[in-house]
């Protein structure tokens, strides 16, 4: 899920930055900094929108660095148990398929996948129907429900299931 | 009494509540220490949710409070929860998403990082896939890298007279005609052993082929993306040292194969200690100087001739003949169920055929005092369905020796039996078939 929040960070910028531009390059490093980063509490974040405000300085001793307080507007992605996401299945194998939302790595266990759909290997491995209507292979696109999530640093790891009404696969790039 | 309450609210999902608590604990404040606290919400949250069809109404009704119900929840779990975590991702139960600890079951980086499976599942992964395989007449085959496909060497070690192939590298933008690749990125030169591309396109048609190396991970992909750089013969099943489950040893339990059905194809034999029978041994493929120095050869290498192994009749065309036998058998004369059969015994009855009717006696091979039945050339002679006598009589073919000064080989030149060098059954060994004789004579020693 998305959320537009506001959130805080302590910037150091050195003295070289100072003068007329001092706060577009806050802004700029604040941007490279922070965005595409992930935080165990927030999840993953997307971009930054906007700066609410940028407090007082603070000259650090003996390195001439000084430390702005900057509040900013971002848009954080996170994923929650229980929700469904749309995911572009990355591999797959006898295990299950491994699926990515943006930054997020969604693993399926051919457990969480119906019992109608088998695994063919070969080299382009996917999962079918006996009927052959139904392909998940890489590139497919699924829809799927999260049913455990973990947010590491850098990284956020997820446990989905599509074994559950309307889930599956959305698009189909065989067939297209 | 859990079904009257589901019955009362049978529409909530559980998805909202996690996302209210979320939400309040973000309202609350938004500082670090915050962060604990809710982390620790989120797992005991997580603990809670393996039964959560049944709890949601609790939460319904007082989304930001702590668990109410731990003990009941507690209880529940127990007759609900039989999930037996086959496996982990990111440390998640994959079959129920809660949070495990770190260190159980067998890891799968190879496939994909922070992969684990137990062993029950692994079991279960082995057994299913084996009779899609079968289905597909298909059999495993595990492939070592250096001195199996190919040979490597750092820049730094090439010796001057290997100069010249710095010019002679194959473009790295289409590299699936060439054979000889500078790797400038990694230090290295690479040389693929002839005859590997044909190789490996009539191999896959018979097996799910996995590369199991000792280099590391980085080197490992690298050579993967040169012998298959259309990725269609193994795919994401590329196992290096770093995925394997014990130092220096090369072990069949990351393979996702049952072992009744696994030929390995490697040069070195002593990697490979719980698997021998799995194993088809390589004659090493030494391309570069460096090496040739490394194994203690102190001949001129194959690059420093500007020669190399025959296209048509080197090792792996020898050894692609012995799999197509072995997959024939297993799957055409073989008799009873499929799924009995055992790879390993054909690969037995195979190798026994190699010297079959061969008697030989050895003469000054053994160091005296030696045990001989415990050495290796016996035994391995011995494999290959010779037998093995300790003195001379009548019924004897060969005599193996290493000088034919001696009393035994006097008596073989005598009756006219077939002397021959040591070096006669390491290469029967190597060639699964019995060489001519006269191609191992054994030299006159100087002294009497």
């Amino acid at each position: 899920m998305f959320f537009h929040i506001v959130l805080e960070r302590n910037m150091q910028l050195h003295p070289r930055h100072f003068g007329r531009n001092l706060r577009e390059n806050l802004v700029s490093k604040l941007m490279k900094d922070v965005e595409g980063t992930c935080s165990g509490r927030h999840g993953f974040v997307v971009a930054i929108t906007g700066i609410e405000n940028v407090g007082k300085g603070l000259i650090r001793d003996g390195t001439g660095f000084v430390t702005f307080p900057v509040k900013y507007q971002c848009v954080v992605f996170r994923p929650f148990k229980g929700e469904i996401l749309e995911a572009v299945v990355t591999m797959v194998n006898k295990m299950g398929f491994f699926a990515e939302a943006g930054p997020v790595q969604i693993f399926v266990s051919n457990h969480l996948i119906p019992d109608d759909m088998e695994f063919q290997s070969g080299d382009m491995p996917n999962y079918t129907t006996s009927d052959g209507s139904v392909k998940i292979q890489k590139d497919s696109e699924v829809r799927l429900k999260i049913i455990g999530t973990r947010v590491d640093a850098t990284e956020i790891f997820c446990i989905g299931t599509i074994k559950d009404d309307f889930l599956g696969v959305i698009n189909d790039p065989a067939a297209a | 009494m859990q079904m009257s309450l589901v019955t009362d609210s049978p529409v909530h999902s559980s998805s909202s509540d996690d996302f209210a608590a979320f939400l309040d604990a973000s309202l609350d404040s938004g500082s670090s220490e915050e962060t604990e606290d809710s982390d620790q919400l989120e797992t005991q949250r997580v603990k809670r949710r393996k039964v959560d069809k049944m709890e949601n109404i609790e939460e319904l009704q007082d989304p930001t409070s702590l668990p109410p119900s731990l003990e009941q929840t507690a209880e529940a779990s127990m007759k609900k929860d039989v999930c037996t975590h086959p496996g982990s991702f990111g440390e998640m139960c994959i079959l129920c998403g809660q949070r495990l600890d770190a260190d159980s079951g067998v890891t799968f980086g190879y496939i994909h990082k922070g992969l684990r499976l137990e062993n029950d599942e692994i079991v279960r992964l082995r057994n299913t896939d084996m009779k899609n395989l079968l289905r597909h007449k298909k059999l495993y085959l595990v492939l070592d890298l250096d001195h199996t496909l190919l040979n490597s060497t750092q820049l730094i070690h090439m010796s001057p007279q290997e100069e010249y192939l710095k010019s002679q590298t194959d473009s790295l933008q289409d590299v699936s005609k060439g054979s000889l690749f500078m790797l400038s990125f990694m230090h290295m030169m690479t040389k693929l052993r002839p005859f590997v591309r044909a190789f490996l396109k009539e191999a896959s048609e018979l097996f799910e082929m996995y590369i199991y190396t000792m280099g590391d991970r980085a080197y490992a992909l690298e050579m993967a993306k040169l012998l298959d750089p259309q990725r269609e013969y193994f795919s994401s099943r590329v196992i290096s040292r770093d995925d394997g489950t014990h130092r220096h040893q090369k072990g069949l339990d990351v393979v996702l194969g049952q072992e009744s059905a696994v030929l390995i194809l490697d040069d070195t034999e002593n990697a490979w200690t719980k698997h021998k029978d799995n194993l088809i041994l390589m004659e090493r493929y030494h391309f570069f100087a460096s090496s040739c120095h490394q194994f203690g050869f102190n001949c001129k290498s194959l690059s420093e001739l500007k020669n190399d192994e025959s296209e048509t009749d080197g090792a792996l065309v020898t050894i692609l003949k012995v799999l197509k036998r072995v997959h024939g058998m297993f799957f055409d004369e073989l008799e009873g169920n499929l799924v009995d059969r055992d790879v390993r015994q054909v690969l037995k009855t195979i190798r026994k055929e190699v010297l079959k009717g061969c008697k030989l006696v050895f003469s000054r091979v053994f160091p005296t005092g030696f045990q001989a039945d415990n050495h290796l050339l016996w035994k391995m002679a011995e494999g290959l369905g010779a037998t093995c006598l300790k003195e001379l009589d009548p019924s004897v073919t060969h005599v193996v020796s290493t000088d034919a000064g001696t009393e035994k080989s006097r008596w073989a030149v005598k009756h006219k039996k077939f002397l021959v060098h040591p070096q006669w059954i390491e290469a029967a060994n190597y060639l699964w078939q019995k060489q001519p004789e006269e191609n191992f004579i054994v030299n006159q020693t100087k002294n009497p």
